[in-house]
């Protein structure tokens, strides 16, 4: 008697320990369902849409998530760079190549909520398309590093995981045909204060 | 020896049971997550103000972000609205470099969006109505809202939010001032 109920309590702590776990779990993981990737870059263009996956609904829900329209624009995130090491705070890393169309773009360096790294300075740890310097073909060559930069710098600074996010304001991109022949910035790494 | 292997089975079909269990309580809990959620957009600014109230989503105003607005080169503002008790309308004076607008619904869902590229002169002036409301607007347009964009939308209960960008520090007072005189507001007919 007393071994079936142990059994029949097993059961239930597997049930509802394991069912509560991986959603947690699910939820936890940055990547997801109706995720598309180009290079090192993730997009959730269904996030925050009422055709959204159970994941991505309850991800909203969650975090109190009011995702961009597709009339505003589409955010990519990178966590990896070419070489497929993670993107950490304390290196250097130069993104360049040519950017989609867009009415204009924005980029920054993020911590783990997708927040801006705080970085103790005055300047921000984020670009933008309208002052940036262009390259004769007009693709852009920027410096992400926690010192100073010729070119376009983009300010990082301290310790631990970092990721880059890029988001393309007012552009066709964002409507679902657009993503098929979208070629985005490459992540190249520099090198790492020791 | 025989009862140590009925043991074994009857341990083997309770994990087996319990896995099965995992499985349903799995898909239960994330379909029920969106329901009681106490941390969703429509929550978290339900305890910072009231409906029809404009309320600044980016650190800049002062506090903590009630809910996360992600880039940090815009500023943002957000209504809460009840088409319910009628129509709202949503203004804002003065241009600024882009807006953008979103509306989203009780469980934060974009419903709409559009941007100052779709308005008339880039000035924010908009209407947010129920498909049956829009009937009786049509019939007897009011001479002040000839302009204004209707965006329809099969909901009661809803988010409005306001996205300004910000290209550079000497923007900021502009955008701002732009963001405060924003209204949100139950319009009669």
């Amino acid at each position: 008697m007393l071994k079936n109920a142990l059994l029949t309590l097993l059961s239930l702590v597997i049930a509802i320990g394991g069912g509560g776990g991986s959603v947690w779990y699910a939820l936890k993981a940055q990547d997801g369902v109706g995720a598309i990737r180009i290079g090192q870059w993730t997009a959730f263009p269904d996030i925050g849409t009422p055709a959204a996956d159970p994941y991505s609904k309850a991800r909203v829900a969650r975090e109190g998530v009011l995702a961009l329209g597709r009339a505003e624009g589409l955010s990519f995130v990178a966590e990896r760079d070419a070489g497929g090491g993670e993107l950490k705070r304390e290196c250097t890393y130069t993104i360049e190549g040519g950017f989609p169309t867009a009415r204009f773009w924005t980029l920054y360096a993020a911590d783990q909520s997708l927040g801006v790294v705080e970085t103790g300075k005055s300047r921000l740890a984020a670009l933008q398309s309208y002052g940036v310097v262009r390259q004769p073909d007009n693709s852009v060559i920027i410096s992400a590093s926690d010192h100073p930069m010729p070119g376009n710098w983009l300010l990082t600074g301290g310790f631990g995981r970092m990721y880059f996010v890029l988001t393309f304001y007012d552009t066709p991109i964002a409507s679902s045909t657009g993503l098929s022949d979208v070629s985005l910035p490459r992540i190249l790494k520099v090198g790492c204060n020791a | 020896m025989r009862s140590s292997y009925a043991a074994m089975r009857k341990l083997l079909h309770a994990v087996l049971l319990g896995l099965v269990g995992a499985g349903i309580v799995h898909i239960v809990v994330l379909l029920l997550v969106p329901e009681f959620s106490e941390r969703d957009a429509w929550s978290r600014l339900s305890m910072a103000s009231d409906l029809y109230r404009m309320t600044r989503l980016d650190a800049e105003a002062g506090g903590a972000p009630v809910v996360k607005s992600v880039d940090p080169l815009f500023y943002a503002t957000a209504c809460r609205f009840d088409l319910g008790e009628g129509v709202v309308r949503i203004k804002a004076p003065g241009h600024v470099p882009f807006w953008s607008v979103s509306v989203y619904d009780r469980s934060g869902h974009n419903i709409y969006s559009f941007n100052d590229h779709t308005a008339n002169d880039r000035v924010l002036d908009a209407v947010v109505l129920t498909p049956a409301q829009m009937i009786d607007v049509r019939k007897d347009l009011p001479e002040d809202l000839q302009g204004a964009i209707f965006v329809e939308a099969p909901i009661e209960e809803g988010i409005f939010v306001i996205r300004t960008f910000v290209p550079d520090d000497s923007w900021k007072p502009i955008v701002s001032s732009f963001l405060e005189k924003s209204s949100c507001e139950l319009q009669d007919f």
